[in-house]
């Protein structure tokens, strides 16, 4: 069965023409307009990723992208047509995964939809500790003393990479390559962006974190199995 | 420590000295009253001490005068008729005379001496008074007196008693005693008392000229703080007006030159500021409007860009004609794009709005990655890529993406204007900088075009083919990328020789490169691989392969 996507754009040209790209491609198209549009198709299409223009009238897509975070953890790709970084940080901090800047070439467009659909790293066990969590690794769960902590795959995915190898301190172009699916240099607010809101998730003070620590000048590595 | 806090103290005193107009003022104010002060009060010390001394000395004369005279009748007069005189009891007598003579018995001392070297019927048994040291008349003197020619003699002297000194007027003149010769009279006066007038005096001088000079420097003080002070405040008003507070304003007060000063200082302050506002206004419509069309273009700019893709993609589909369509649409739509990112990102530096996302970057890593991305381009045109790297190896606090974009920007050039002649790439360091500089041996550039080289949308050859795509924005935006950096991009270039471009950034952030900072690297850079290219032969390992530094 091909990836359900929504496509959300005020743009009909350009949604259309993202629309025939990825058909192309052989994904499943839905569009919406606007703001309102794309919260109701959203539950309806129930998609398995989201691109969601930035510009929206009605309600802008911050908005949008934080209205849907706080029940469902599918990937946002962001579209934007400013690169400047007060917007693309917005965005997420909102709660999008990644971003793409227009005007973009399809390829990458692609690309990007693809390491966000694609299927976690197969670990070869099946539950992990970090700090005082446990991870299912085969049921995408994380949990503190039994209670389940709800993560986006995006936020599973970073968490695992670093509990996967406890020992290795991750740079943020590390990451980026292996998370985010980017073999060049990329954007690594990405990184720190999306590691502040894992944070706000599983420690227990964000402050003084235990589960994902920042070395400095360096990354981020695992905190120490309890 | 002492001398440390010491030579800090010198150092506040120099620095006030240099910084306080006020401080100057009152300071040579001071120096000179001080001067004057010194100056007229000394000169009334010594006229008061001289007059003070004169008079007594005239009083004193005259006494003794009066004493003498009293003495000599005494003794003409104590002559009994048969011709007979008792020299001893006259003697005495004679003591009681001058003591009756003198208005301050107490005080002075008296002595009646024999005038040595004569021989006479009988000697009358010199005196003195008992406390009197003879010693302090001095031989001089007696020999003046000696001479009997009826005048005083005077001399000053210092008179030891109780283990203290004072002044002292001694007056001596000869007596004549019948029968018992020449005698001499010393009258010794203690003139303590006109020195206790001149210290009280001059006291008096000192203390009066102290307080004269701390008025004079107090006055000067509150005069000059009254005329400084305007003028201060209107110095830092201009001072906050230059850093940008354009609604600073003078207070206006009164009707004085200096509430001229302020009437038209705060004039030119209004006119300023309106042209300011008004410049800042129209820049920003203009930055906005800029931005905002670039911003605009960006969506249909999308849709033409995915439009042109799909077409391209499938040109094998298509008719030769249509085919070629799609490659031109494609081809064009991407420089398109890159005009418009390098239009944003200039519009971006324009308006100010550029922030730097520093990290730690190794900028011999950053070239050579720079390098490999040129290579295939460079393999193209047939030059070969090297780089001489002797410093540079440290972690130098820069935006990695924007000296990476310098580098492609510089790169490209060299390639598309290189001629296939090698590319030498040079990063140096010293304790202040650290410079990039791009070398190629190409067509070169004359004075008119290397004027122009860094203008915008300025191609050396319009009609050159170029494989970078570039947009003419390039070196403008290369050149704002140093200049945020607080670093320099310059250039040297001679037709037919090369050119060759360099980068050079502080080495740390807070540092700026000015005219004064002498480059690691010199311009074009001189190098022994030069030669070697010159002379044609590309055999560089085989010179330089023991060399650590030389790279390709």
């Amino acid at each position: 069965m091909s990836a359900r996507i929504l496509v959300v754009d005020d743009d009909q040209a350009i949604a259309e023409m993202i629309g025939i790209v990825l058909r192309g491609e052989g994904f499943d198209v839905h569009v919406a307009y606007d703001g309102p549009d794309a919260i109701a198709a959203f539950s309806q299409v129930k998609p398995d990723l989201m691109l969601l223009d930035l510009m929206l009238p009605g309600m802008d897509g911050i908005e949008v992208c934080t209205r849907i975070r706080e029940s469902s953890g599918t990937p946002i790709i962001m579209l934007t047509a400013k690169s400047d970084a007060s917007d693309v940080v917005r965005g997420l901090e909102s709660g999008a995964d990644d971003y793409v800047v227009k005007p973009f070439n399809p390829k990458e467009l692609v690309a990007r939809i693809r390491t966000r659909l694609r299927p976690a790293a197969q670990a070869t066990v099946d539950s992990l500790q970090i700090g005082d969590l446990t991870i299912d690794v085969a049921g995408h769960e994380v949990t503190r003393d039994g209670q389940r902590i709800a993560l986006t795959p995006l936020e599973f995915d970073l968490l695992l990479a670093l509990a996967l190898k406890p020992h290795q301190v991750f740079t943020r172009e590390m990451l980026l390559e292996q998370v985010w699916g980017y073999q060049y240099k990329a954007d690594t607010r990405l990184v720190n962006v999306h590691v502040q809101r894992l944070r706000a998730k599983v420690e227990k003070d964000p402050d003084e974190p235990t589960i994902v620590m920042t070395v400095r000048g360096v990354g981020y590595r695992a905190g120490a199995a309890r | 420590m002492l001398p440390l806090t010491w030579r800090s103290l010198v150092q506040r005193a120099r620095q006030v000295w240099r910084t306080s107009l006020q401080v100057r003022t009152v300071a040579i104010t001071v120096f000179f009253s001080t001067i004057a002060v010194t100056i007229i009060s000394g000169y009334m010390s010594i006229t008061i001490a001289t007059n003070l001394y004169e008079a007594r000395k005239a009083q004193v004369i005259a006494e003794a005068r009066l004493a003498t005279a009293s003495t000599q009748q005494l003794f003409d007069t104590s002559v009994s008729s048969d011709g007979s005189i008792d020299v001893n009891t006259v003697g005495l007598t004679a003591q009681n005379t001058v003591r009756n003579a003198i208005a301050n018995p107490g005080g002075t001392q008296i002595a009646l001496q024999r005038t040595p070297g004569q021989s006479t019927q009988q000697i009358m048994t010199p005196f003195q008074t008992s406390d009197l040291d003879v010693g302090v008349i001095s031989a001089d003197l007696r020999d003046a007196v000696a001479l009997d020619d009826g005048q005083l003699y005077s001399q000053a002297v210092s008179l030891e008693s109780d283990g203290r000194v004072d002044p002292g007027i001694v007056v001596g003149s000869a007596v004549e005693v019948p029968t018992a010769g020449q005698y001499e009279l010393y009258l010794v006066y203690n003139v303590r008392d006109v020195q206790q007038t001149l210290d009280f005096v001059q006291q008096t001088l000192v203390v009066g000229s102290l307080l004269l000079i701390a008025t004079i420097g107090l006055v000067t003080f509150l005069v000059t703080r009254l005329a400084i002070n305007p003028v201060r405040i209107a110095a830092e008003t201009a001072e906050k007006l230059a850093e940008g507070e354009l609604d600073r304003r003078i207070p206006e007060r009164g009707e004085d030159v200096i509430a001229t000063l302020a009437r038209s200082f705060n004039r030119m302050a209004d006119s300023l500021q309106r042209q300011i506002t008004q410049l800042a206004t129209l820049s920003r419509v203009q930055q906005r409007f800029v931005s905002d069309v670039s911003h605009e273009l960006r969506t249909p700019l999308t849709t033409i860009r995915l439009a042109g893709d799909v077409l391209y993609e499938q040109r094998d589909q298509f008719t030769p004609t249509t085919a070629r369509t799609a490659e031109l649409l494609h081809a064009q739509v991407g420089r398109f794009e890159s005009m418009l990112a390098d239009l944003l990102e200039m519009s971006r530096y324009d308006a100010g709005a550029v922030t730097l996302d520093t990290e730690p970057t190794n900028l011999v890593r950053l070239v050579e990655e720079s390098l490999e991305a040129i290579r295939p381009l460079a393999d193209e045109k047939g030059s070969e890529l090297r780089l001489v790297a002797p410093g540079g190896y440290f972690e130098a606090d820069v935006d990695a993406r924007r000296i990476r974009r310098i580098l492609q920007n510089l790169l490209g050039n060299a390639v598309d204007h290189g001629e296939g002649h090698p590319i030498v790439v040079y990063v140096d360091s010293d304790s202040e900088a650290v410079a990039i500089a791009v070398r190629d041996y190409g067509v070169g550039m004359d004075a008119a075009q290397l004027q122009r080289v860094f203008d915008r949308f300025w191609r050396a050859d319009p009609s050159r083919q170029r494989s970078t795509g570039g947009t003419g924005l390039g070196l403008a935006i290369a050149t704002e990328d140093a200049q945020v950096h607080g670093g320099v991009l310059d250039v040297w270039s001679e037709p037919g020789v090369g050119t060759c471009f360099r980068l050079t950034l502080p080495r740390s952030a807070d540092r700026r490169i000015t005219a004064d900072t002498v480059p690691p690297l010199d311009l074009p850079p001189v190098d022994p691989l030069e030669a070697v290219i010159e002379s044609g032969d590309g055999d560089v390992e085989s010179g330089y392969a023991s060399s650590p530094e030389v790279r390709s």
